[in-house]
């Protein structure tokens, strides 16, 4: 794209021509801006600044014709100011040989002058010509250019063809010229360099949503649903991802203090304690009860523990926690077994001598164990202890909230450097793909 | 939007949390039994656990 300063117009009017090609009537509607005009008609490229309007080339579409999706002389609001379509054209780049083609549109507006719209499979840029050179930093990698402040990667070099041409250009404009374009990408902003010989035209893109354009220009129907993901296109979730590890480190403050607090309020108590011998060889019934004890405060947790003096061998306990007063029991097994020994591979070892269970809410009053101890009856004798605690902090559901806090976060960071991984597979850099190798 | 969700989510995880240490919840398995015999005190044998013979263990490596 190039462009000269607009003519200030006197009165606006639209100038009836015809066309020297095939004698169709020609709309200009640039108020003599513009430098070549494309004849609807015969597509004849007409020069705008002869009076006679010389022929300057005559094209056939070479993969066919092209409707614009905003028809020339739409006009619609951009930035606060009244702009109406005047050209479009079709350019082509090949990539590895394939051909990937996008629209512009040429809008003009008397007073503020030529302003751009480009479209790729339902991606959209308003674009205007910079009034000023950006610092271009070659030797970065990816190189990068500076322009007010902020700095643009770079994502893509290549020869633009022009394939197809309507309406006006303040341009020389030809089918089949090409033209060398860089992008450089800082989303949702895009600038762009154009070089023919010596001559470099920069602009800057600002992505649009096909529902913004439709809206702006009042086109009927909907705009087509934007494909994979464009160049300059903003992350729907990179803002959101920061906000929400934000969030993350604050609630983690919280379930800290809130662990520092729980910790500091748990009674913590011992409420009772057993030691206790059990001859797996005695046949008789090894089930019993032990003293009554108190268990104070409101309804919380109990720990019961379990100590033994195992050595290659386990022991079953068959517990019950019952309320002398209301009968309410809470039953439960626990199998304590501890193995070791030596083999090929060198020690090894195998559960462990202690045991402990946290019996969830348990209201308060008398209560008492009922213990039924099974083990081989070859192992002979066991000792174990028992020690009950009331109300001890239970640091599993700490892991647990920790887990639930980290996983949108982390699913959400996933999905942005996703969309990343996208963006940039589509650039002259893309992300080095995993599981690949030199012998691909 | 999606940060307002999350703080919405967040604020019940971190509520549940608070009541799951207050009430002292678990996440072992237990077998609540209602209305136990004030007997069980003196024949501790007439109680039958539902863990009672379960399979045990006998192995080692």
């Amino acid at each position: 794209m190039s462009s000269a300063g607009p003519t200030p117009p006197g009165k606006p009017q639209v100038k009836a021509l015809h066309c020297p090609g095939c004698g169709a009537s020609l709309t200009v509607r640039s108020f003599g801006n513009a430098v070549t005009i494309v004849c609807e008609n015969c597509r004849s490229i007409l020069d705008a600044k002869d009076p006679n309007l010389q022929i300057l080339q005559r094209f056939k579409a070479a993969t066919g014709e092209y409707r614009p999706l905003i028809p020339l002389g739409t006009r619609g609001k951009i930035r606060s100011t009244d702009y109406e379509v005047i050209g479009f054209e079709r350019r082509t780049i090949y990539v590895d040989g394939v051909p990937y083609s996008w629209h512009e549109y040429v809008l003009f507006n008397p007073y503020k002058g030529f302003r751009y719209l480009t479209e790729y499979n339902g991606h959209w840029n308003d674009v205007s010509i910079l009034k000023a050179l950006p610092d271009v930093q070659t030797d970065a990698s990816p190189p990068t250019v500076k322009y007010l402040g902020e700095t643009y990667k770079h994502f893509q070099t290549a020869k633009a063809e022009t394939s197809f041409v309507l309406g006006e250009f303040p341009w020389q404009v030809r089918v089949g010229e090409s033209v060398e374009v860089s992008d450089y990408v800082s989303p949702p902003r895009v600038l762009s360099s154009e070089a023919t010989g010596d001559e470099v035209t920069w602009s800057m893109g600002e992505y649009m949503s096909g529902k913004d354009i439709w809206t702006t220009f009042r086109l009927s129907g909907t705009a087509p649903e934007p494909v994979g993901v464009y160049e300059n296109q903003p992350s729907p979730m990179s803002a959101d991802t920061r906000k929400i590890w934000v969030a993350f480190a604050a609630f983690l403050l919280v379930l800290v203090v809130m662990m520092i607090g729980f910790d500091m309020l748990a009674r913590n108590e011992q409420a009772f304690s057993g030691s206790y011998k059990f001859d797996s060889r005695d046949h008789a019934d090894a089930s019993f009860v032990t003293d009554d004890f108190e268990l104070k405060g409101h309804t919380s947790n109990v720990e019961v523990d379990t100590s033994t003096d195992l050595n290659n061998r386990w022991i079953y306990l068959n517990y019950a926690l019952i309320n002398e007063e209301t009968g309410q029991a809470f039953d439960f097994g626990r199998e304590v077994s501890y193995y070791h020994g030596y083999d090929s591979d060198g020690s090894w070892s195998e559960g462990g001598q202690n045991d402990s269970v946290a019996v969830p809410s348990v209201p308060p009053g008398r209560y008492y164990l009922r213990l039924e101890p099974e083990g081989d009856p070859q192992y002979g004798v066991t000792y174990y202890s028992v020690t009950v605690k009331r109300d001890v902090p239970q640091y599993s559901f700490y892991g647990l909230a920790l887990l639930a806090l980290l996983a949108p976060a982390i699913l959400l960071t996933w999905r942005t450097l996703n969309f990343e991984h996208l963006r940039w597979a589509e650039s002259d850099h893309p992300p080095i793909k995993l599981g690949s190798s030199d012998d691909d | 939007m999606i940060r307002n969700l999350y703080l919405i989510y967040g604020g019940v995880v971190l509520l549940g949390l608070s009541a799951a240490q207050y009430r002292g919840w678990s996440l072992a398995t237990i077998n609540e039994v209602k209305n136990v015999p004030r007997s069980v005190r003196d024949n501790p044998g007439s109680y039958r656990s539902i863990y009672s013979s379960f399979h045990h263990y006998t192995g080692g490596k």
